[in-house]
């Protein structure tokens, strides 16, 4: 199933393009750069900060059907983490596919251990994420 | 101080239509990105908020 990433900032595309081919590090970036000069997408999403014009680092995971399953927004000095948020994703994905069955902290790809809730695993959260 | 995404958009809710003017280095040219067609293409999409062009993301 596809996903496409857009990184989106107050910018407008034109400072977007002027960025993209001036700085080596993007040199290879293919995903779409999103222009939200008016800020009304990042105020829709609560990562607009009305002091300095800018958006915050908001990372926000949709589904094919248009549901937000995931929104995490960190603050001006901290980056984000890219193979956390490739698990989030890949998290997301799986458990589209597989009804009842839920990730724990430690999921990182397919086949390892997942858990799927029940009666019987009240209280036994620890058992069941050993065996 | 911003809020930390208190406006309305809850998880497991729909996120409200919306698009965008886009750069896009892989065509070179301009173009619009609009959920919509996400939807339409059955296609997930992952928004990546930062604060400004010409620093660190």
């Amino acid at each position: 199933m596809g996903c496409d990433v857009v990184t989106v900032s107050t910018d407008t595309e034109y400072v977007h393009k002027a960025w993209q081919e001036h700085e080596k590090a993007l040199a290879r970036v293919r995903y779409r750069m999103g222009a939200d000069p008016s800020g009304r997408l990042a105020r829709l999403f609560g990562v607009y900060d009305e002091e300095t014009g800018l958006a915050l680092r908001g990372t926000f995971i949709i589904d094919p059907g248009g549901v937000l399953l995931n929104a995490e927004t960190n603050y001006y000095n901290l980056g984000r983490n890219v193979d956390e948020l490739l698990r989030k994703f890949k998290a997301n994905l799986y458990m589209s596919r597989k009804a009842g069955e839920v990730c724990p902290s430690k999921w990182k790809d397919e086949g390892d251990r997942t858990l799927t809730p029940s009666a019987d695993m009240v209280g036994r959260v620890h058992e069941a994420l050993q065996d | 101080m911003p809020d930390t995404g208190g406006t309305g958009l809850k998880l497991g809710q729909k996120v409200p239509d919306f698009e965008i003017k886009t750069y896009e280095p892989a065509r070179g040219d301009f173009g619009t990105f609009r959920l919509q067609d996400q939807l339409a293409q059955e296609r997930w999409t992952v928004l990546f908020f930062y604060p400004a062009d010409f620093t660190f993301v």
